[in-house]
């Protein structure tokens, strides 16, 4: 269009222009001048006439153009009206149906509403019915009308629904229609297209020909400006034609790629769906097997509830037979119960008063003990004295014989042996009265005092102390030792000791100092007597034996070790410590007999010796740093033999009977048995002697009484001799023997 | 990459082919020809030694005399591998630039590209990789803004409230807000709601229902990005969503309270806005009014588009005020629900406007009542141009009314009545209004119940007023413009 409106502007304008000279020189003129100028118009009114023959054919073709393309514009509008219109009609029904719709909806209300206060006010009515015929009558009227007014109800929400639905199926028609005319839009608007261009070409063939006598300069520029607008066009042409062919392209790749996908997916749509399929039956098949199973386990169920259930019926029955029976039991129980009841309200009269007499009679009997006691105790001093007395005069007559026995001894000694008499031992001679508890339990604070100061004089008179110290200490431990290990104890654990003990300790000499600290460290341990403080020291030095020992073997495992070790060593203690303490008084007790029989005391002091050469040469050799666990383990070791030791000291009154027999048995062997031996041989020699000399003093007897027999014999001899018969016997005797000449 | 000078001649000359052949990589040509040559020459220093000797080598293509490439050459490629963490573009000579960025990846982040790059070509690459069909010519010729204008559209589209992060769009603005124009959604997504309750009874009706129940349902708030657009000129929105199919409810179609309110104080505060387009968002009176009411006084808003809506007579009276009040050129309320008071608030409106020259109040019912009313309006009103009365159910009375109007109105030059019921007597009234006028260009009457012989006769005294139209606007100055080509415009819209 634009190209010819623009051409019609430029022809238009130019024949404006032409128009303008009107006849002015002719050809015909004399003048050459003119002549040529008539010439020149001529030719120029002869090419505007061609021109203008050229103008209305484009005046034409414009035109006829204008006319065309308003045509196609309207046929094309066309159907937006056509639309348009369809949608007025729509809308207009749509608002009359609206409108019957609304009006019938309303009328609807409107008669429903009559209707309801019809059966309203019949309700009233029949309130008012007195006769049950009538009222029931009522009733079904009124149900027939509420039915009715229902069905209205029904009626107009189906119709409504019915309506619904043709409105759908309308709007998937309109939803066609609109497709169909999208459709038709497009190719009118293609044909338009088409048929614009192709009319465009005609008239423009038209033009052409009619300007075709036209003078070639205007031909070259059309046919340039053709030429380039066709250049132009077949480049658009090209790059539209490439443009298309590459989206071709595209489309058709992207086509196989979805393609492939479509493939691919329905492949493994399939095998997935196949998959599960299989998957699927099996599952079917598990679960109608499961529901066999489940079958037969419901049917085994119910037979088995079902025998259960004949199982509890029986029992039911049985219970009710055995709750019959129990509840006469529960009465006669109940029966049995009062009896006792009453039973018991009597014996428990009975039991108080037996309770009251029993009171009092063991009132009465506790005084009774009490006067037994007081009774007892006066006995038991009256036997006290009575067997001090009984002692003192056993004692006075066994010291008498054993004074008898020293003197006869002395006298046979020196008389009949010959020998320098030594006195005996005299000292078990010098106690008087019954023995008592003599060696007092020291305290550990005591021992401590002994050890310490003992320490302190050791320099001087190490041999004495020595000597004490043994006495002292009868674990073979010196006092040398146990007093470095209470040193070390009293350095490291200072913490037991209280601040204000520590300020006043201050002044105090070195050894004090120490004293005191041990005194209020063994307070805090709880280290009472003696003996604990030994068995400390023991567990000092045997935890050192130990540890060396462990640490020698395992230096890793030493903290284990030594928790291990200590612990058992401990055990070990408190097992030991009680048989320890038995030994340790009958220790004591050697004691005494070492100290009345001096013979035996050469054999400790070599025990002891040894004892310490056993036990490692310093206790240095115990890191302060281990005091506090062996100062724990020991602390944890200490309870336990505590409570063991808590009966012994109730034994600790009563008189202890085996010195005794001791005492005595040393008072008869105060004499030794190689002098009994002595004198046992003494005797016998003596008996021997004196078997001789009463042989002797027979033979002598005999002697005496033979030479009185000779005498007698003799005189009577001389009797016979000087007797006559002699004189006459033939032979007389003094001739047969010679007389012995006395 | 170091100075290649520097390096033994062989070595240089095979590194160099190397990266020539690897840089030439688009050209048509065979690169694999150029690679065994080069992996040879090194390994074999004997053999080839006649191709050292030979200044030209014909059989090979690729073999080219300038095998150290300039200086410059290598900058500018380490300048385009690096510009991703070293953007240097502005401080090069202009054919520097112009290489730099013909060898720019399309695929750089905005943040870097957006307010450094201004060359169109560079955005047009950009544009041609993200989207195979591309008319600039919409977006005002301009490559770089079309890029940014579809890049923002794409995410708005594609914004689910509460699933999308906010930040991926308020990102984005202050490297688009000097050349984003215009925003063109036509899909808004509502948030998503995971458990959706069974809804399929009350399809129908649920349209009311889902406003007072689901107060979650609100889109996307434009507030903020529009506030940042500092050259935002047009809005075209639909609050809808495409291809729903099967998943169709009127809940994805709902154009909340909250939204219209924000969108309300969006449009208000931006000041450079000049078309505004909320089409196919099933706006209704309170809605249209609450826009309206942001839209009074606008300085320089020239259109206003709420057509196919659910506007009524409300609607209208706030239209006629907004008319009142501002610049408005072009006013659409095509397929809304006017009647004819709305059409008379709008024709009072008319009466006394200097700024309208269009209206367009097609498939809307304001009859005869308000036909006559814009009818009266007509006959005092000196700019309107353009007005479009199809299907509106007007018959003879306004015919009558508006071809008086014909002889006295001298603006108008398109009218279109089609799909109306003016009747055989409207029709003659018509033309003799029309015999009378020399300035209406188009007048549809197609489909209105008119004599064909009326019809025809109107048609020919337009087409006498065209001719002169013609005549008139070539005498005073040549090309203009085409009032054929303009008259299918119109009549299209």
């Amino acid at each position: 269009m634009n190209p010819s409106v623009s051409l019609g502007v430029l022809e238009q304008n130019a024949e404006e222009h032409v128009s303008t000279p009107i006849l002015g020189p002719s050809i015909y003129s004399d003048n050459p001048q003119e002549r040529i100028q008539a010439r020149r118009l001529r030719i120029a009114a002869r090419l505007e006439a061609r021109r203008r023959k050229s103008y209305k054919q484009k005046e034409e073709s414009r035109l006829k153009l204008a006319k065309l393309l308003l045509c196609g514009t309207e046929l094309v509008t066309n159907v937006q009206v056509a639309v348009d219109t369809r949608e007025v009609h729509r809308r207009v029904e749509e608002e009359e149906i609206k409108r019957q719709r609304i009006e019938k909806l309303e009328n609807e209300v409107k008669t429903s509403q009559d209707k309801f206060d019809e059966i309203t006010s019949k309700w009233e009515e029949g309130k008012q019915k007195r006769i049950p015929q009538d009222l029931w009558e009522v009733l079904n009227t009124q149900q027939l009308h509420c039915a009715g007014l229902i069905e209205d109800k029904n009626k107009l929400i189906s119709e409504l629904q019915q309506e619904l639905k043709i409105k759908d199926d309308q709007y998937v028609k309109d939803l066609k229609k609109q497709s169909d005319d999208i459709c038709l839009l497009l190719e009118r608007m293609e044909d338009q297209v088409k048929g614009m261009t192709k009319s465009f070409r005609q008239e423009l063939q038209h033009i052409e020909v009619h300007a075709g006598a036209r003078e070639g300069g205007m031909e070259d520029q059309v046919e340039g400006l053709l030429s380039s607008n066709k250049k132009k066009w077949e480049r658009a042409l090209q790059a539209h034609n490439d443009k298309e062919l590459e989206y071709l392209i595209n489309r058709l790749k992207k086509v196989e790629d979805y393609e492939k996908q479509l493939n691919r997916q329905s492949i493994w749509d399939c095998e997935e769906h196949n998959m599960i399929k299989v998957k699927l039956e099996q599952d079917v098949q598990i679960l109608e097997q499961q529901l066999q199973q489940m079958k037969a386990i419901h049917q085994l169920n119910r037979e088995k509830l079902e025998y259960n259930f004949q199982v509890l019926k029986k029992r039911d029955e049985e219970n009710t037979v055995i709750k019959s029976q129990q509840k006469r039991k529960i009465n006669r129980l109940h029966d049995i119960l009062n009896n006792l009841r009453s039973k018991y309200a009597r014996q428990v009269k009975q039991f108080q008063e037996e309770n009251q007499t029993l009171a009092s009679d063991y009132r009465r009997l506790v005084m009774q003990f009490k006067e037994l006691q007081k009774a007892k105790r006066h006995f038991a001093v009256t036997d006290d004295e009575k067997f001090q007395e009984i002692w003192l005069m056993n004692e006075e007559e066994a010291k008498a014989l054993i004074g008898r026995a020293f003197d006869v001894d002395k006298i046979i000694h020196t008389h009949h042996l010959g020998l320098p008499w030594t006195a005996p031992d005299t000292s078990l001679l010098r106690n008087v009265g019954p023995l008592s508890q003599k060696r007092q339990r020291k305290s550990a604070a005591q021992v401590l005092e002994e050890v310490l100061l003992g320490a302190e004089e050791e320099g001087a008179e190490e041999a004495v102390s020595e000597a004490e110290s043994y006495l002292d200490l009868p674990k073979q431990i010196s006092a040398k030792t146990t007093r470095k290990i209470l040193m070390l104890l009293c350095d490291e654990s200072g913490f037991l000791i209280e601040s204000k003990l520590m300020s006043l300790l201050l002044p105090l000499e070195t050894s004090e100092c120490y004293l005191l600290r041990l005194d209020a460290i063994f307070s805090a341990l709880g280290i009472e007597s003696e003996e604990d403080l030994y068995k400390l020291v023991h567990f000092f030095l045997k935890y050192r034996a130990h540890h060396l020992s462990s640490s020698q073997i395992a230096p890793s495992d030493q903290v284990n070790a030594e928790r291990l070790s200590t612990v058992s060593f401990m055990e070990q203690t408190s097992v030991v410590s009680v048989p320890e303490h038995l030994s340790l008084t009958s220790a004591s007790e050697e004691e005494l007999a070492e100290q009345t029989a001096p013979e035996g005391e050469a054999e400790s002091p070599v025990e002891g010796e040894q004892a310490e050469r056993e036990s490692p040469p310093s206790p240095k050799l115990i890191h302060p740093n281990d005091v506090l666990k062996v100062l724990e383990a020991f602390v944890m070791g200490l309870r336990k033999p505590r409570d063991a030791r808590a009966p012994r000291k109730m034994r600790k009154e009563e008189r202890d009977d085996s010195e005794d027999s001791k005492y005595w048995r040393a008072l008869t062997t105060v004499i030794p048995s190689s002098k009994q031996n002595l004198w046992d041989a003494l005797y016998t020699a003596l008996e021997k002697y004196h078997l001789v000399l009463t042989q002797r003093a027979k033979l002598l007897l005999e002697n005496e009484s033979l030479e009185k027999q000779n005498t007698e014999l003799q005189q009577l001899l001389r009797q016979y001799l000087n007797a006559q018969i002699n004189s006459e016997l033939q032979v007389p005797p003094t001739q047969v023997f010679r007389v012995p000449t006395k | 990459m170091q100075d290649p000078m520097t390096l033994g001649s062989s070595q240089s000359s095979v590194s160099t082919q190397e990266r020539h052949s690897a840089a030439d990589q688009p050209l048509p040509s065979t690169p694999q020809a150029s690679k065994p040559l080069a992996m040879t020459l090194p390994a074999k220093s004997k053999a080839p030694n006649f191709r050292r000797m030979r200044r030209v080598i014909a059989e090979d293509a690729e073999w080219t005399l300038a095998i150290v490439p300039l200086l410059t050459e290598l900058c500018i490629q380490h300048i385009v591998r690096n510009f991703h963490n070293n953007p240097i573009l502005k401080q090069l000579l202009p054919e520097h630039q112009q290489k730099v960025l013909s060898h720019l990846s399309p695929d750089l982040p905005l943040a870097v590209t957006a307010n450094l790059i201004d060359h169109e070509s560079y955005w047009q690459r950009c544009c041609m990789q993200r989207w195979p069909v591309c008319h600039v010519a919409k977006h005002g010729g301009s490559w770089k803004r079309m890029f940014f204008e579809r890049y923002l559209e794409s995410l708005l589209k594609h914004f689910i409230p509460g699933t999308t992060d906010p930040a991926v769009i308020l990102d984005l603005l202050p490297l688009c807000r000097n050349y984003v124009r215009r925003i063109q959604v036509d899909q808004f997504l509502p948030p998503v709601r995971l458990p959706l309750p069974p809804r399929t009874g009350d399809q129908s009706d649920s349209g009311s229902e889902g406003e007072t129940e689901e107060p979650v349902m609100d889109h996307y708030q434009l507030g903020e990005l529009v506030a940042g657009l500092s050259h935002l000129e047009e809005l075209d929105l639909v609050y809808g969503v495409k291809d729903c199919g099967m998943n169709f409810e009127w809940n994805l179609f709902l154009f909340t309270y909250h939204d219209c309110q924000s969108l309300a104080a969006t449009i208000k505060v931006c000041h450079t806005l000049k078309i505004f387009r909320l089409t196919r968002s099933r706006v209704d009176d309170d809605k249209a009014r609450i826009l309206i009411r942001g839209l009074l006084d606008h300085p320089v808003l020239e259109e206003l588009d709420l057509s196919h809506n659910l506007i009524g007579d409300r609607g209208a009276r706030g239209a006629a005020k907004l008319l009142m009040h501002s610049r408005l050129r072009v006013l659409n309320l095509a397929n809304n629900q006017i009647r004819g008071p709305g059409a008379q608030a709008l024709a009072h409106a008319l009466a006394h406007n200097t700024s309208l020259t269009s209206l367009n109040l097609r498939l809307n019912y304001i009859e005869d009542e308000g036909g006559q009313a814009i009818a009266h309006a007509l006959q005092t009103n000196k700019c309107l141009t353009t007005l479009h009365l199809g299907s509106n159910e007007l018959s003879e009375p306004t015919a009558t009314l508006l071809s008086q109007v014909f002889t006295i109105n001298t603006t108008l030059t398109s009218l279109n009545l089609s799909c109306n019921h003016i009747g055989q007597d409207g029709g003659k009234q018509l033309l003799e209004g029309i015999l009378d006028n020399k300035t209406l260009l188009e007048f549809d009457l197609r489909l209105s119940d008119i004599a064909q012989e009326s019809e025809y006769l109107i048609g020919q005294a337009l087409c006498a007023n065209r001719e002169a139209a013609r005549q008139r606007v070539l005498n005073p100055s040549h090309f203009i413009s085409s009032i054929t080509a303009s008259s299918l415009e119109n009549s299209m819209g």
